[in-house]
This record gives C-alpha cells, sequence and structure tokens, in this order.
C-alpha cells in the first residue's frame, strides 16, 4: 500500500519535472498585430530532420529578409513551425491545427514527398494553396490536385531527362550500346532510373542488368560485381547520396569504369562526393541538380549572401533544401503583392503565367507539375559544373568517362 | 562466402544477446541500439583522436562493459516478479528508444561510416574481390568468439554462468552468487555488441535508427539458435549470413533480409525450441 | 442483472453517450482531430490488451496488423474499388475479418513456443510486413506509397466519420472485453494467465482459447488500421507499419493498467494529448524520443500496474479504513 502510494507520488514528480523541462524549452507563440501568418510543419526530429533543418533555414532566412525589407503589403511575415517527427499522422494533424486552430493566412509545405501528400490533401479541403518546396514525387501529382504548386524546376521523376536528351543527342557511333540500372527502393529513385530506362530502350539501348536494392543495410558487392560482370557501356543509378557512393566506390574496387556514368544522386553533392569516393575518381560522373551555387536565378546572389551572413559557412556547402525553401517564400511574396491574401485568388493566379525564384524561372500544369527542366550536372577537373540546358551551362558535356583515378 | 563474414559479426552480437537471455532470463531489445551506440563511439573516437576503428575495440569493448553493468542494476535488476521477463522486454526497448533519441540529438540523422584509409582495399580470393575490412572484422569476431568460449569454459566465472544458465536454482545451492553472475554477464553480453559495434561501423553506415534493422536480426537469430545457447546463435549467425547473401545475389537484394524471417518461420513450424534450444512448454 | 454488471453497463453507456457527443459539441476540426487519434490509440491498446492482458503472452506484432488493415482497404480500393463515402466505413468488418483469418496461422506456428520466443516471434512479424509492403510493388506501390481516395464528406464535419468509426471500434473492443471477462473464455485466459501447465492439465483448450483472442485482436487492430489509412488518404510501408505507434499503445495500457477493461482507454485519454503537447514542445530540439523513452521507463518501473489498480486500491484502502477505523495491514507487515 505504502509502496503504492510512493509509486503515485514518484510519478507525480517525474511528470512535474517534465512538465518543467518542456516549459523550459518552449518558444513564444504571441502573435504579433496584423502579422501574416504562415503555417509550416517541418521534420525537425526523426527520419527527415536533417534535410528538414535545411528547408527552415530557408524558410527564416525568407521571412527575415523580407521583414527587414519592411514585410509584405506592409506587414510583417510570421512563421508558426511545428515539428512534425518525420510522420505523416503528425504532419496532418499540424496542417489541421494550422488552418482550424490558429487561422494562418497561408500555410507552406514540409519536407518529403511522403508528407506532402496527405499534408496537401488536407490544405486543399478547406481551400488553402499549397506552394511546397519538397514534395516532387508521383504520390503528390497522383492526387491530382488544384492547389499544389512545387517550386521545383520539374518533377522529381524527371530528373534524368536531361541526360537522356543529351545521350541521345550524341551521334549513333558515340552512344552507349547497353547500360545497367541500379536503384534504390524508395518513392524517386526507381521511378527515375525505371524512366530512364524505359526512355533509352525505346531509343534502343540495351538493357544487361537492372536491379532494386533495400534503403537499409544493404551490401553493395554483390550488385557491383553483376554490374561488372554485364559490362555495360553506361550506368545509370537511381540513387541518393549514401547508395550513390557506395554504388562508385564499389566499382572503383572491383575496378570497372563505364564509358557513360549518371547518378541521380550522390554526385551532386559539390562537398561530400569527393571525400567519399576519392578526389581521384569523380572525372566524368554526371547527376542532375534543381539548384546550384552559381546557377544565374532570380536573386541567387542574394540568397546565397544572405545565407552564409545568417549562418556562414560556404556557398557550395549549401544545401539545395534551403534554396527550395527559399523559393517558395519568393512565388508567396510575388503572389501576395499581385491579389493579397485569399487563397482562392492566389491559387487561381498562380496557375497562370512564370514566376522566377532561386530554382529557376517556374510554371505548373493544373496539378502543380512544374513544366521546366532540371540541370545536368558534371565533375570536370575536380569541380562540379553545370553543363545543360545550354542557358545556365558553365561548361560544355564531357565524354566518355576516363578510367578510375585518371 | 561473403555471407560467412558477415555472419561473422552477427553472431558476435547474437552471442551476447542469447547468454544475456540465458542467465537472466531477460531479452534485450536494446543490443541493436548498443551496438549502434558502439559504433558511433568508434566513429567519434576516429574521426577525432584518429584512433584505428579495430583498435578502437579495446576502449569501447570496456567502457560499454561498465555501461552495461549500470544498466543492469539501474533498470533491469529492479524488475522482480511474475511479469519480470515480459517487462525486460518493453523496458529494454525503452531504453532502445533512448539511445537512439540521444544519439539523433549529439550526432544528428545522417548516415555515417567510419572510414579508415584501408575501408577501400581489396583482396582477391578466388576471383572475388573481398573487402580487406570484412575479413579484419571476421577474424577479430572469431578471435573474440573464441576468447569467449574460453572464458565460458576455462574460467570459474565462466563455469558459473553456465551453471546459472542450465540450472539457476541449482547453482545457487551450489554457492554461485546469483546477483554478480547476472550483473556481469549482462555486462558481458554488451561488451559482446560493443565490439561488434566498432567494427560493424566501418563497413555499413549507420545513423541512429539503424538499430530496428539489427534488432530484428538479431532477434531472428537467437530464436533460431534456441534461446540461450550461444553455439546456437553463432550456427544460426552463420547460416543467416549465408542465405540472406545468396538471397541478394540469385533473387534480388529486396528480398535478402525477409529471408531471414521466412527461414525462423518455417523452422519453428518444425522445431519450436530452434536449432539447440531446450523444449519447454511454459516459462 | 447483479450490482456490478449494472454498474458497469451504466458507466459504459454514460462514456458511449458523452463520446458520441463530443465532436457535434466541441465542433472544431482540429478539436476533434485530436479525438480521432485518442480513440484510435484507445482501441488499439484496448485490443492489445485484450490479447496481452489477458493471457499474459506479451505480443509486439500489432503493428503489424493495423498496417495490414491500413493495405488491404486500400489495395481494395485500387483493385476492386469500394465506393467512395460512408461505404468503406461498412466494408470495415470484412477487412478486419480477413486479416484476422490470415494471421491465424501465423499464431497458430507462434503459440508453439514459449512466451518469450512468442513475443519475439510477433515481433518478427512487424519486418515480415514491413518488408512485403515494400517488395509487392505491384499490390502496394512499395515505397511510393499508396493512395486512397478522398471522400466529400462536409467540411465543416470532416472528421467526424471518421471519429465515429474510431469510436464504434473502441466500443466493439471495449464490448468484447467486457463480455470475455465475464464467460467461460474469459476463465480460461485467466487460468492460462495464472499457470498454463495447470490449465492445460485441467483438460482446458488452451491453444484454441488463446487463438479466439488473438482473431479477436487483430480483427480490432485491423479495423483500426483501415479507418486510419483512409483518413489519411496516402500511407507508405515505414508509416503503416510503425513500431513507435505500437510501442504507444502498449505504453498506454500498462500506464493505465494491464488486464483491465478500462484501464487502456484511460491510458490513451492520458497519454496522447501529452504526446501531442510533448511534439509541440520538445519536437524542434530533437529530445521528443528521449522524452518518450523516459515517461515509458516510468511507467515501466514505477506504475508497473497502472493507474486503474492502483486507483482501484487506493479506494479500497480507504473503504477500509473508514470500515475499521484503523490501518489496514499491508502484504509486507503480513510477511514481515
Amino acid at each position: 500500500m505504502r509502496r503504492t502510494h510512493v509509486r503515485l507520488a514518484a510519478l507525480a514528480a517525474c511528470a512535474a519535472l517534465a512538465a518543467l523541462a518542456t516549459t523550459a524549452g518552449a518558444g513564444s507563440a504571441a502573435v504579433h498585430a496584423g502579422a501574416i501568418k504562415i503555417g509550416i510543419s517541418l521534420s525537425l526530429s526523426g527520419d527527415f530532420s536533417d534535410p528538414g533543418k535545411f528547408a527552415e533555414q530557408g524558410y527564416k532566412l525568407w521571412a527575415k529578409t523580407v521583414n527587414a525589407k519592411g514585410g509584405i503589403l506592409g506587414r510583417q511575415v510570421q512563421l508558426i513551425i511545428q515539428d512534425d517527427a518525420s510522420s505523416p499522422t503528425q504532419a496532418a494533424t499540424n496542417y489541421q491545427n494550422f488552418i482550424t486552430k490558429d487561422h494562418v493566412d497561408l500555410v507552406f509545405g514540409p519536407f518529403s514527398t511522403l508528407l506532402t501528400a496527405p499534408s496537401a490533401a488536407v490544405a486543399s479541403r478547406y481551400g488553402y494553396a499549397f506552394i511546397e518546396p519538397a514534395g516532387g514525387g508521383p504520390a503528390v501529382f497522383d492526387q491530382k490536385l488544384h492547389n499544389v504548386f512545387f517550386t521545383q524546376p520539374a518533377p522529381i521523376v524527371e530528373s534524368g531527362d536531361v541526360f537522356v536528351k543529351w545521350v541521345l543527342s550524341l551521334p549513333k557511333s558515340q552512344r552507349p550500346k547497353t547500360a545497367a540500372y541500379p536503384a534504390l527502393d524508395d518513392p524517386f529513385s526507381s521511378p527515375i532510373a525505371d524512366r530512364m530506362r524505359q526512355q533509352f530502350e525505346k531509343a534502343g539501348v540495351k538493357t544487361v542488368y537492372k536491379t532494386i536494392y533495400p534503403s537499409e543495410n544493404v551490401d553493395m558487392t554483390p550488385i557491383v560485381s553483376k554490374i561488372a560482370a554485364s559490362n555495360p557501356d553506361m550506368v545509370v543509378g537511381g540513387t541518393q547520396a549514401g547508395d550513390g557512393y557506395a554504388l562508385v566506390k564499389g566499382m572503383v574496387q572491383a575496378k570497372f569504369s563505364p564509358k557513360f556514368l549518371f547518378l541521380s544522386n550522390g554526385p551532386n553533392s559539390p562537398g561530400e562526393f569527393p571525400s567519399k569516393v576519392g578526389a581521384k575518381n569523380t572525372e566524368g560522373i554526371f547527376s542532375s541538380s534543381d539548384w546550384f551555387p552559381q546557377a544565374k536565378t532570380y536573386q541567387n546572389p542574394y540568397f546565397i549572401k544572405q545565407f552564409l551572413k545568417a549562418y556562414g559557412g560556404k556557398a557550395g556547402d549549401i544545401d539545395p533544401g534551403s534554396a527550395e525553401a527559399f523559393a517558395v517564400g519568393q512565388v508567396a511574396q510575388r503572389v501576395i503583392r499581385k491579389v493579397g491574401l485569399d487563397n482562392a485568388k492566389i491559387i487561381a493566379a498562380l496557375h497562370q503565367g512564370t514566376w522566377p525564384t532561386v530554382e529557376g524561372t517556374l510554371h505548373w500544369n493544373s496539378i502543380g507539375e512544374p513544366t521546366g527542366q532540371f540541370l545536368l550536372v558534371e565533375w570536370l577537373g575536380g569541380h562540379l559544373y553545370p553543363v545543360l540546358p545550354k542557358s545556365v551551362a558553365v561548361k560544355k558535356p564531357t565524354y566518355p568517362k576516363p578510367g578510375w583515378g585518371g | 562466402m561473403l555471407g560467412v563474414l558477415v555472419g561473422g559479426i552477427y553472431a558476435l552480437m547474437a552471442s551476447g544477446l542469447t547468454l544475456v537471455f540465458g542467465i537472466m532470463k531477460v531479452i534485450n531489445v536494446a543490443q541493436g541500439a548498443l551496438v549502434i551506440l558502439a559504433a558511433y563511439l568508434s566513429y567519434a573516437l576516429f574521426s577525432h583522436l584518429h584512433i584505428d576503428p579495430f583498435l578502437s575495440i579495446l576502449v569501447v569493448t570496456p567502457a560499454m562493459f561498465v555501461l552495461g553493468v549500470a544498466v543492469q542494476v539501474v533498470f533491469v535488476r529492479s524488475l522482480r516478479g511474475p511479469d519480470a521477463t515480459e517487462l525486460s522486454l518493453l523496458v529494454t526497448w525503452a531504453l532502445a528508444l533512448g539511445i537512439e533519441g540521444v544519439l539523433s540529438v549529439i550526432f544528428r540523422t545522417t548516415y555515417r561510416v567510419t572510414s579508415p584509409s584501408y575501408a577501400d582495399n581489396t583482396w582477391s580470393f578466388f576471383g572475388y574481390q573481398v573487402g580487406e575490412v570484412r575479413v579484419l572484422a571476421f577474424c577479430a569476431s572469431v578471435v573474440l568468439l573464441v576468447l569467449l568460449s574460453l572464458l565460458l569454459t576455462r574460467t570459474r566465472f565462466g563455469r558459473s554462468v553456465r551453471a546459472t544458465v542450465q540450472n539457476p536454482t541449482a547453482a545457487t545451492l551450489l554457492g554461485v552468487d546469483a546477483n554478480r553472475v547476472q550483473v556481469l554477464g549482462f555486462g558481458l553480453g554488451v561488451s559482446m555488441a560493443a565490439a561488434a559495434g566498432a567494427v560493424y561501423g566501418v563497413i555499413y553506415p549507420f545513423n541512429p535508427g539503424s538499430h530496428y534493422d539489427l534488432i530484428s536480426r538479431l532477434l531472428s537469430i537467437v530464436v533460431l539458435g534456441g534461446l540461450g545457447s550461444v553455439g546456437g546463435a553463432i550456427f544460426a549467425a552463420l547460416g543467416m549470413g549465408v542465405i540472406e547473401a545468396i538471397v541478394a545475389v540469385e533473387i534480388s537484394p529486396v528480398w535478402a533480409s525477409f529471408s531471414f524471417f521466412v527461414v525462423l518461420i518455417a523452422f519453428l513450424l518444425v522445431r519450436p525450441q530452434g536449432v539447440f534450444g531446450v523444449r519447454e512448454r511454459t516459462l | 442483472m447483479s450490482r456490478a454488471t449494472a454498474a458497469s453497463v451504466t458507466r459504459g453507456g454514460a462514456f458511449t453517450a458523452a463520446a458520441v457527443a463530443f465532436p457535434f459539441v466541441f465542433q472544431p476540426a482540429w478539436i476533434v482531430n485530436i479525438g480521432v487519434l485518442t480513440l484510435m490509440y484507445a482501441a488499439l491498446a484496448t485490443a492489445w490488451n485484450l490479447f496481452s492482458g489477458y493471457t499474459g503472452y506479451i505480443t509486439l506484432g500489432q503493428a503489424a496488423f493495423f498496417g495490414l488493415g491500413a493495405y488491404t482497404l486500400g489495395i481494395t480500393f485500387q483493385h476492386f474499388g469500394v465506393g467512395s463515402g460512408y461505404n468503406p466505413f461498412f466494408a470495415l468488418p470484412l477487412v478486419g475479418a480477413g486479416v484476422a483469418i490470415a494471421s491465424v496461422p501465423i499464431a497458430w506456428i507462434a503459440l508453439r513456443t514459449r512466451q518469450m520466443t512468442f513475443a519475439i516471434v510477433t515481433l518478427t512479424l512487424l519486418f515480415i510486413v514491413q518488408q512485403l509492403a515494400f517488395n509487392l510493388h505491384g499490390l502496394t506501390k512499395g515505397s511510393t506509397g499508396l493512395m486512397l481516395p478522398t471522400p466529400r464528406f462536409p467540411i465543416d464535419s470532416y472528421d467526424t466519420p471518421f471519429y465515429l468509426a474510431m469510436l464504434a471500434i473502441l466500443l466493439a473492443g471495449l464490448a468484447l472485453s467486457w463480455a470475455i471477462l465475464r464467460s467461460k473464455l474469459g476463465l480460461m485466459l485467466l487460468a492460462i494467465r495464472e499457470d498454463e501447465e495447470k490449465a492445460r492439465g485441467l483438460g482446458i483448450r488452451v491453444t484454441g482459447a488463446k487463438l479466439i483472442a488473438w482473431s479477436l485482436m487483430v480483427w480490432l487492430s485491423a479495423m483500426v488500421g483501415g479507418v486510419w489509412a483512409y483518413y489519411l488518404t496516402f500511407i507508405y510501408p515505414e508509416s503503416s507499419v510503425d513500431p513507435l505507434v505500437m510501442i504507444g499503445a502498449v505504453l498506454m495500457t500498462f500506464l493505465g493498467g494491464r488486464g483491465t477493461l478500462w484501464g487502456p482507454t484511460i491510458g490513451a485519454l492520458v497519454l496522447v494529448p501529452a504526446q501531442q503537447y510533448m511534439i509541440t514542445r520538445l519536437g524542434a530540439s530533437e529530445l521528443y524520443l528521449v522524452g518518450y523513452s523516459a515517461v515509458f521507463m516510468a511507467v515501466l518501473l514505477l506504475l508497473p500496474r497502472g493507474i486503474v489498480p492502483s486507483l482501484r486500491d487506493a479506494l479500497a484502502a480507504l473503504r477500509e479504513r473508514r470500515r475499521t477505523h484503523s490501518k489496514p495491514i499491508t502484504h509486507e507487515e503480513v510477511r514481515a
């Protein structure tokens, strides 16, 4: 009996401590009078917390720069950011809270296609525009919602289209005849690889090997040995960063070097890639990107300058996620100036015309897919350069890829 | 072939898990998280102090042994009564979550891998290129498992442990200090995880969430081998490693880890107590 | 009807009335949303308690059935079309039954092992189902995720149908738990929890009893998963088979009182709002998981029997003290 009392008391004490701890960590949620309230659910903990933090930086930087210049329509911008712990249930709950509890003026998108899909549905229900930086996978567009606006040049599944077009533009004798397609099992990577494979197969490039591997705990060695054994002219990988590095390292170890190598992610990290695979091994590898520090897009130098001032570091280390989030803000700013804060008017306005951002000049179709194209980037002389499209290219694409270490 | 190398590391982790169960009937669901913790420690030692990961075993293992003892005394020992075994399952799961949370705060969720200079070297074995680190890791596992078996068979402590596993009551009657065996045994189980973790981090990229994957495989292994049997765990680990590798190459990598569970379920149909387990109807 | 039964029925009726009235009284969507989540966890916890609380066998596979229910509903939409609007809700019991029937063979295999092994085997079910969700691309769309059509419920009360659906499942779970406690099946389960060998020796059909309880748990859990899937309209393997959701339900059961009727629901009523509060405050600092783990440990170590039994004891002691005007003798004193 006494023990139960003691236990209940101890539990109460724990609860009190926990409550104290949480209030200590609480930020102020005071509403500034007349502010434009924007609700954003971000993954600040859990699986997506690293990219979530980059998006947060982009959003906050935008709010800061806009407010420093007097806000929009004379009103300050106030971001209400809530963690969703990388859970779709929580993300949907957050947006419900923003819209029906906090009565925000606008909402911006979360990180990841997987969280964007259910969140966009919530926003659509209440007629809110959903300008979002990171939900570019098929799952978002399959919903055929009219309030979605994805602020990257094209749907993610089209990341490799630039590379395909370029390869198929080469004289027939110089094109690769065979290809291997390793792909990561996630919402983007295998769709990208699949789409590229179908386009190549239609053009007569023979598929000698394709495989999908799971995202955790994968040993690349058997995959690489199979690739090497089938000896393709070209390797097209649907990858994220980690497995992208592992594929390259694996091919180096197996002493296999294809004439054309494209990986959807991995080589597009200017800072990480050389250190992860060896600086001597990067030459001639292609990847795609939605944003580039040297890109001559709207307000890009300004964005970089402000970003470095706020967060330090080097331009080459800025994650595209921050640029994507900043682009959301740019679009919002422009459309609010044009039509005010009515969401229905905002949605109608965004479906027309073009909208300049750091990600390029964007234009959307009726279900939110941007109609531009991604950048093709290549490693040349130890540095990463955009090589296509010609309007933003710094160098021309070179081929074939030299051997490892060369 | 590769499967055997990987299996060796799993064997190391699994032996600790099954040993702890044998001694005190506790399933340490945090074993996977402890492996990851050790991987981070080894990674940190390498990144900041440039200590070779294999050498770091000498540092990480004793440190985690102490941690294991502390955990046992603080959390596990206080579990008494008929529900103790089931509660231990949940308490250690809570511990695993806590470890994952702390690691997320300190190291964030990006994948890390410890990359010493020789990480990319390969040796040629029968026409296959085999990573040097895998072979080294396997050798380290073998050495440690041999040490473990020597500990269990040749020392007095080891005999106490085995006696407790076989028949706790009789062991106590014969003068074995049950408390001491439990505390030290738990620490020992954690040390096995620690050593494995130090080398795991060189081969596989990991982040705080990686422990789920690990513990699911480890649990299948110890059940397959028979709860409480170290020999069974080793056998099952090697077997699973080989099966996984074969499935990855012959069928597809996405089905590789699935094969673990299929084998387990199929086996349990025939022999519910695992390969070397003792058949018991109730706990 | 005995006095105890009348009291139970009154309690049940009062709860039902209050719960049904809730979304009509508190109309803002975000409040009903919290209600949906609370009822979801309450139903899951009650289902878990139905098996693990009564038989004493800890199962760690519930998230698998939640996920199976979610995917089964989703796949039925994709390949067969269940109509839209309210129809899917009526299809749920069938969906749940399908999953339950499919789960019986696995349970039968798992139940041949002893309790610890059983817990582990059910845990591996989690990973098996998740892997299947990933790999059976043609059926589940794999890692890309599966979409369910959005129902055209009136915007003002959009969440209410989902709330009522979750409530219906919870009430079914409570009714089943209550009925079992009073039936022969309940006695069998309690006997199994006390001493399975003895029960078997007395001729009780041990495996049959366990399988019935198991099927009911799976039926309820799968239906909850189905409602959840329909609510979010988008599911993918990691979100549908989420160990954290299951651990939440287990934690709530322990907090409220394992093996009691109302314990799981009370646990959910306490923890879900607390969870939301924790995410709001602690999320940004990544301490959410640590905080969660701390609460879990605290409940397991300090209050392993849960709120309901402890309250019951406290009330009984109070009554005893009032009656005899003296301190009741405690277990410790007797033993000493």
